[in-house]
């Protein structure tokens, strides 16, 4: 059996390390090259760090290191990506779109490429609601943000040009594993930090309203399963908790007992968010774009580009992810509590292994 | 049998002028844009030139004994809430001279005990409430309640008076304001308005009305919309059962989604003042269930709700069988 070559971009993100390490972990791994901008860590690799760029013509690489990739890689996995929820969608298409094409276009002459990974989100589902079936097509229109639209774009560029496709979709991450331990802060973390200083005062939603989360350790394993796995080309899978979602309800109550156990949040009496439809919540956001301050702006803004999803309730099927992993991931409610308790201090912060 | 005491008499004073919001604005009298503040709602507010508070809350007391031929000694209690001690003898353009008598021999020269001598009161006990802001009627209704209740007092006037000082703008939290008095009767046996249930919040760590205004902004929705259900069920209503929601005069934009939040289905918002006085720290609520009774938009055994904020911050709510 031929050794795979991989080809991973993104390895030097959170959950991107993990991928890498994981297939330096595997037998059938013969060698992995990382793509990154600003170096990597090149202990964790076979081979240097390649120096390269998604927004640069034929990534930046150079035409010796190219010749090599195209002799000797079999498999790309396309983790990089600008994750960031309140960029503009020039910004987003800028990296997550194009970078994705540029790839696709320098990959095109690895004539031993046999597998093409491309790791997208759950939310390129955008503001659909009910069941997303891993096997559904895109949206054309209506998401919540540039990021998932961009993403999105990018997943129909890499069906459209590539027939070894494998599409990875992980839900929100929110911490490394079931500890709850949180190695990178993102949107997630930002508007919890926001709630808890009493900053957001509503939620919109609906009495259906789910918080799709996982863990990086899960989303990691599913990726790494899906460059590995044999014949699943052109399959679609779902990294998320589908149904150990929890609904917002009991996050709203485990996230606010978290918050309970710090004894100087307790006093400051702070009320938790009111729940509401979207059309209310828009009319509250109008009201502080017109009057509140730029503190509150800004909140209000940071959490316009994703919490409006609450109000499109939906889960995810995890059919394919499951059989493919053999087991579903870790139910939210295995973690959301230990995840809250160190964003907010109840606990000694874990260092990262 | 435990009385239900209710409120039997409103009246209220308005400084003799107004200015519409476009007039304060030129004025440099506003944080926000004119326009803004027209969309929020409010379009004209009385601005007291020569009156002082004083003046306006010994106008709404009379004007109430008058309108309902009260005999002033019939009054068992007087509660005043309001301008404290010498500002409320003071002109606007005047205050932050007079305010300095809060620190010399004025400093117990009192606004409550002066309108008890001037109205006639002569078997009043009189107290001061401090500290409630545009609360400080509210918190006065309901401490006259609890005085008809548990001494068996008769009939209890609470009068408020606020104004603002000429260099203090017109603005609260993006609200337009006017100068105002309002004067209510409670009375341990009434026949209209019976208070049947009340509920206040306060959370002292929002004492800090300036630095904390961002903080108070975010807080206002949920602890309002939290503190009206509970004031609904204090009173022992459902909340399909409230006819009538009596609000604070700040602006219609944020009653609409207060009013979404509340979940009150059949009620109704009398908001009609907000566009013709804004918001009154002397006494929203009763100003506008004065005006909404003349207008026979209330009928007797409506349920009315009432609620309010105050800098303090305090959320309180009471409900009326009309």
């Amino acid at each position: 059996m031929t050794k795979h070559c991989c080809f991973v971009t993104g390895a030097t993100g959170l959950v991107g390390r993990e991928v890498v390490a994981r297939l330096l972990a595997s037998p059938e791994v013969e060698r992995v090259y990382v793509l990154a901008r600003g170096g990597a860590n090149g202990s964790r690799v076979t081979a240097p760090p390649l120096h390269g760029d998604l927004r640069l013509d034929g990534l930046g690489i150079a035409p010796d290191v190219r010749a090599r990739l195209a002799r000797e890689v079999t498999t790309v996995v396309h983790l990089a990506a600008n994750t960031s929820f309140s960029q503009s969608l020039d910004e987003a298409r800028a990296t997550n779109t194009d970078g994705t094409r540029r790839l696709l276009e320098l990959s095109d002459d690895w004539t031993h490429v046999s597998r093409w990974v491309y790791v997208s989100t759950a939310f390129v589902a955008g503001l659909r609601t009910g069941t997303i079936l891993e096997e559904d097509s895109l949206p054309v229109s209506g998401w919540a943000n540039a990021y998932e639209q961009s993403k999105a774009e990018a997943e129909m560029l890499v069906r459209a040009e590539r027939t070894d496709w494998v599409i990875a979709r992980p839900a929100t991450i929110v911490c490394d594993d079931s500890s709850g331990r949180i190695s990178q802060m993102n949107a997630v973390h930002r508007a919890l930090r926001l709630y808890f200083g009493g900053l957001a005062p509503m939620l919109p939603c609906t009495d259906q309203s789910l918080v799709d989360a996982v863990t990086t350790e899960y989303a990691a394993r599913g990726i790494a399963r899906a460059v590995l796995a044999p014949d699943i080309a052109r399959h679609t899978f779902h990294f998320c908790a589908g149904l150990g979602a929890m609904p917002l309800s009991e996050l709203l109550d485990v996230t606010y007992d978290a918050f309970l156990r710090a004894p100087a949040w307790r006093r400051k009496g702070i009320v938790r968010p009111v729940r509401t439809d979207l059309a209310t919540y828009r009319l509250f956001e109008q009201a502080i774009h017109d009057v509140g301050s730029d503190r509150v702006r800004q909140a209000l803004r940071s959490l316009g580009h994703f919490v409006p999803h609450l109000a499109y309730p939906k889960r995810f099927a995890t059919d394919a992810a499951d059989a493919l992993l053999g087991d579903s991931a870790p139910p939210a409610a295995s973690f959301w509590a230990s995840m809250v308790n160190q964003l907010v201090g109840n606990v000694p912060v874990l260092e990262a292994a | 049998m435990i009385a239900c005491p209710g409120i039997s008499a409103i009246s209220y004073a308005l400084p003799a002028v107004s200015r519409s919001v476009r007039e304060l604005a030129v004025a440099g009298l506003l944080d926000s844009d004119p326009e803004v503040l027209e969309r929020f709602g409010f379009e004209r507010v009385g601005v007291a030139i020569e009156e002082t508070p004083y003046d306006l809350a010994l106008a709404a007391a009379s004007a109430m004994l008058r309108e309902h031929d009260i005999d002033p000694s019939t009054i068992d209690a007087l509660l005043y809430g309001g301008a404290p001690g010498a500002i409320a003898f003071a002109k606007p353009r005047d205050a932050a001279a007079m305010a300095s008598g809060l620190c010399d021999g004025h400093r117990f020269e009192y606004p409550a005990t002066r309108l008890q001598f001037d109205l006639g009161l002569d078997n009043a006990t009189v107290l001061g409430l401090d500290q409630l802001a545009c609360t400080a009627i509210l918190g006065a209704v309901r401490l006259a309640r609890a005085l008809c209740i548990a001494e068996g007092l008769e009939r209890v006037l609470c009068v408020s008076s606020e104004f603002y000082p000429a260099a203090a703008g017109r603005e609260a939290i993006s609200n337009c304001t006017s100068d105002a008095a309002c004067a209510v009767l409670v009375e341990r046996n009434a026949t209209r308005n019976r208070i049947v249930g009340g509920v206040s919040v306060t959370k002292g760590f929002f004492w800090g009305a300036g630095s904390m205004r961002d903080e108070v902004m975010a807080s206002y929705f949920p602890t309002a919309a939290h503190v009206i259900r509970r004031t609904v069920a204090n009173a022992g209503w459902q909340p399909e059962a409230v006819n009538w929601v009596m609000p604070h005069n700040v602006s219609a934009t944020s009653w609409e989604i207060l009013f979404r939040l509340a979940a009150l289905p059949n009620a109704r918002l009398w908001s009609d003042n907000i566009r013709r006085i804004g918001h009154t720290l002397a006494g929203d609520n009763f100003i506008n269930l004065r005006d909404a009774l003349d207008g026979g938009a209330v009928k007797a055994g409506d349920k009315v709700l009432m609620f309010a904020y105050g800098y303090g911050a305090h959320w309180t709510g009471l409900a009326l069988e009309a």
